[in-house]
């Protein structure tokens, strides 16, 4: 029986999807999880593989067309043997919100050697120059024409979400006035209202200002950010935290886990010792339901990673279950392929607590807004040496602020408070032989 | 016997060359079936082309008479046309030209089938009154044209009561000459004859003349008209047409409803152009018509698979179909595109520029200011004279405007009328802006070279958008 192909749902906030290249041509017989062709979403460019094995009987999307999610892109042909019957798997259900404001450093890069900690300046400026570039080399510039432009700008659309029928793809006046007409996607009363601060006005003419138009991603992040935070009681509580002990056993381990190919980062320690923690205060890894507390029996941890089009938060499912060399190499890996558009959708779902990391810019330590539905989100500050106290002596350490945005809905000060305390003691007192 | 070719295009003009070019550079073996005896069909042998060599005659005429003001010294006596040297330079430029097309046909192994076509049943077309035969095509393109036609009220007499066929041919200027329609035909013929010094009265049915046009080019060029003597009729519908041994009687209905008898030497009828599908055995076949015209979908496909039609001889359904040689020729590539099975999309009908080369000339394209208000556009104007221009003033030719119809809401270029000196090509610059879907901002931020015409254009852009640098 055929197999349906169906546009992936990427994102909570992603209705659509344009197939940017298919891999696979009708006629070509395909494996299972085999990429089959790639997407670009507004949030996320992805290679996705094939539903089932068989043969492409049929291409339903052309290249370069936009479809709403859950459509039928192709037909995957079985052969007679291998006929289940079975309909395609249900797609995966949203995904949280989009990742909150500060999750906007790659997660491997986590990794902070206190020499350049010392001169944020210039690492600041080394990484504008560098994400820059990337923006320009990957940016898919959708080619339009002057009205266009204009409708665009007058109507708040991003004409990369719309299909260009002129030549070489060029979105036309008659196409994004389509797009208007039928493809907005209407965020409801409430989330506008959101939008919308009392004190906003439209300023005079005249006055010494620019305006421009939101762009849709930003307005979606505006409307999940200010959706988390009216569902959320959000509190903070910010930990200081010795990484003495981790450095020194990343300086020890750090050839060992070279010879396997991974980088060993701060990162995957924070990681490590949260999953700890998620496993002590199950509380932290649930989210709430109406009158439920849902629990959560695995640990999804999701990891923000900046791309060049915006953000994402990719999952690493079953977090518990890997050891120190697993969640490193499981993180490079999930911030390799968000940036080189190789996650699956499913990569993006699921998650039941996410880190962020606002240190990546020499900040302190940040209060990271609730990654919806999830009632907790770890921030990271920047990780440096400080002098502190010990044993009535001023000492150099290397040194981090940690800190947990909770929902008190859910949780209390106190549990938050514990959570916290596990994780500041899991790195502080890292044992080099557990690992 | 029989001969086989991937297409066999029926028609030689703009439309079928054209395509048969194309065809052939795209890989395919092609025939052209043309009855006529040269290349190049109703444009370079009847239309366009003499026309225009016949209009630039008009022009030095009137360069020389206006020798006194230019400072140029004529011996003695008043320049005037001599209508035997005036033709032997037109027909040597069409000559050229159809012959041109002959050299195009040899570069690109396109076979040249003198004859009338009809179409035999699938794939196979038969030629007739030429070398009869039968030939075998993968896909026929039927490029018939059009020829002038008359309204029921007047016999066409090729005399006295002619059409444009003729108006090319006369050996002598007529004293008096009367124009049926005020179309590119009508005006153009106007414009030649008025120069060469016949005493012109142009009639028109519609209230204003070259009714496709903007309402204030028809303004303008009435009163350009006048100033040139010729007599315009506007509203004014002829009931009836005699030819006489001494030429030709006209009733005329006036609008206010009082009937005229005009006495003239010819009448020029130019009603416009009817399709030509007499012989070609279309209906037959199976094709669609719709008022004699042969029915075709976007990509110019008729209802008979492997049958395309293009040019003159195509209605698609869809309001008037405009019968020119650059939209021939651009339907003609798409359709060998199509063919050669190359990615094609449907020509947008509202960016074909109309050229008229009356004088003063006018160019166009897109929406008029009365179209762009009826579709519902919040439509603002911008006008700029070429009078104002140095550039007009070092050619004398102070005539006429360029206006942009704009949307308000976004900005965008509707339409781009002008009338008045080289307006025939600077059109040009505004085809490629509503193509492109440019905004005014856009034309205003656009350098417009100093001095030139094409300044006017900038300059109505600036009007569109409040006012204009130097008004």
């Amino acid at each position: 029986m055929p197999t349906p192909v169906l546009m992936p749902q990427m994102g909570e906030s992603i209705a659509e999807g344009t197939i940017v290249r298919w891999i696979k041509k009708v006629g070509d017989a395909v494996d299972r999880d085999e990429p089959l062709f790639e997407i670009s979403t507004d949030k996320v460019d992805a290679e996705i593989p094939a539903p089932a094995a068989g043969v492409l009987t049929e291409i339903k999307v052309k290249e370069g067309e936009t479809v709403a999610v859950n459509s039928v892109v192709a037909t995957i042909g079985t052969s007679s043997d291998v006929s289940s019957g079975q309909e395609p798997e249900a797609p995966p259900a949203p995904p949280p919100v989009a990742p909150p404001r500060d999750a906007v450093v790659p997660a491997d890069v986590l990794d902070q050697p206190h020499e350049k900690a010392a001169t944020p300046q210039r690492k600041t400026n080394g990484r504008s120059a560098t994400a820059s570039k990337s923006v320009e080399d990957d940016s898919r510039k959708q080619r339009s024409s002057p009205l266009v432009r204009r409708i665009a700008r007058d109507n708040d659309v991003d004409i990369s979400q719309i299909h260009g029928s002129g030549l070489g793809g060029r979105v036309t006046k008659n196409d994004i006035l389509g797009y208007i007409e039928t493809g907005i996607r209407d965020p409801g009363p409430g989330a506008r209202e959101n939008l919308e601060s009392p004190g906003s006005r439209t300023p005079d003419p005249g006055s010494r200002v620019e305006i421009k138009p939101l762009s849709v991603m930003r307005k979606k992040i505006a409307e999940h950010m200010v959706m988390s935070r009216r569902t959320s009681a959000h509190v903070h509580s910010v930990f200081h935290v010795n990484f003495s002990n981790v450095e020194r056993i990343r300086h020890q381990k750090k050839a060992e886990f070279e010879q396997s190919g991974v980088k060993l980062t701060y990162m995957a320690f924070i990681a490590k010792a949260a999953v700890s923690a998620l496993r002590k205060f199950p509380i932290v890894n649930a989210s709430l339901d109406g009158d439920n507390v849902v629990y959560k029996k695995d640990i999804n941890l999701g990891i923000a990673v900046a791309l060049e089009r915006g953000l994402i938060v990719p999952v690493i499912k079953h977090a518990d279950e890997k050891n120190l060399l697993g969640l490193s190499r499981a993180i490079a890996d999930i911030a390799n392929r968000a940036r080189s558009k190789q996650l699956k959708p499913e990569e993006v779902h699921d998650g039941t607590f996410t880190i962020t990391n606002p240190g990546q810019f020499g900040s302190q330590f940040g209060m990271p807004i609730i990654n919806q539905p999830q009632v907790a989100i770890l921030g990271i500050g920047t990780i440096e040496k400080r002098p502190i106290v010990i044993d009535d002596a001023i000492a150099i350490r290397t040194m981090a602020y940690l800190t947990l945005g909770y929902d008190h809905r859910l949780v209390d000060g106190a549990t938050g408070d514990q959570f916290m305390a596990e994780i500041k003691d899991q790195i502080e007192h890292f044992d080099a032989e557990r690992i | 016997m029989s001969k086989s070719f991937d297409v066999v295009v029926i028609g030689a003009g703009t439309g079928g060359y054209v395509a048969a070019i194309r065809a052939s550079q795209l890989g395919k073996t092609v025939a052209v079936v043309e009855r006529q005896s040269a290349l190049g069909g109703t444009c370079l042998i009847w239309g366009c082309i003499p026309t225009k060599a016949l209009l630039e005659h008009a022009h030095a005429l009137k360069v020389i008479q206006q020798a006194s003001e230019w400072g140029v010294t004529i011996p003695s006596g008043t320049p005037a046309i001599n209508m035997t040297q005036v033709h032997a330079r037109k027909d040597k430029i069409v000559d050229g030209l159809t012959k041109g097309i002959a050299f195009l046909f040899k570069k690109n192994k396109i076979t040249w089938i003198k004859g009338t076509a009809r179409l035999a049943g699938p794939g196979k077309v038969e030629v007739f009154e030429g070398d009869t035969q039968t030939l075998e095509a993968k896909e026929i393109v039927i490029a018939t044209g059009s020829s002038p036609r008359s309204v029921p009220a007047v016999t066409i007499d090729h005399s006295r009561i002619i059409t444009s066929d003729e108006a090319i041919h006369l050996k002598e200027v007529p004293k008096s000459l009367v124009i049926m329609g005020s179309g590119a035909v009508g005006v153009e013929f106007a414009s030649i004859y008025r120069r060469f010094g016949s005493e012109v009265t142009i009639i028109e049915l519609v209230n204003r003349l070259v009714p496709v046009e903007d309402e204030a080019v028809s303004t303008e060029l009435e009163k350009s008209f006048k100033k040139q003597g010729i007599t315009v009729l506007t509203g004014t519908k002829i009931a009836k047409a005699t030819s006489t041994p001494s030429g030709v009687t006209i009733e005329a209905q006036t609008p206010d409803g009082k009937t005229q008898t005009i006495s003239a030497d010819v009448l020029l009828v130019a009603t416009g152009r009817g399709p030509v599908t007499t012989g070609l055995g279309a209906e037959e076949a199976g094709i669609k018509m719709e008022r004699g015209y042969i029915k075709v979908d976007e990509l110019y496909r008729t209802s008979v698979p492997g049958v395309s039609a293009i040019g003159d001889v195509i209605t698609l359904g869809t309001g008037v179909h405009p019968q020119l040689a650059h939209v021939s020729s651009m339907e003609g590539i798409i359709t060998a595109e199509r063919i050669a099975g190359k990615a094609v999309q449907p020509l947008d009908y509202d960016h074909v520029p109309g050229c008229t080369y009356c004088d003063p000339e006018i160019g166009s394209v897109g929406l008029t200011e009365a179209r762009a208000s009826e579709r519902g556009y919040d439509v603002r104007i911008g006008t700029f004279p070429f009078g104002v221009l140095g550039r007009a003033r070092m050619a004398g030719e102070l005539e006429g405007f360029v206006k942009i119809v704009a949307d308000r809401k976004y900005d965008e270029v509707l339409g781009v009328h002008m009338i008045g000196p080289r307006s025939t090509e600077l059109v040009a610059e505004a085809v490629l802006a509503l193509r492109l879907e440019c905004t005014v901002e856009e034309l205003i931020k656009t350098i417009h070279a100093h001095p030139t015409f094409s300044e006017a254009v900038g300059e109505a852009a600036h009007a569109a958008h409040g006012a204009a640098i130097h008004m």
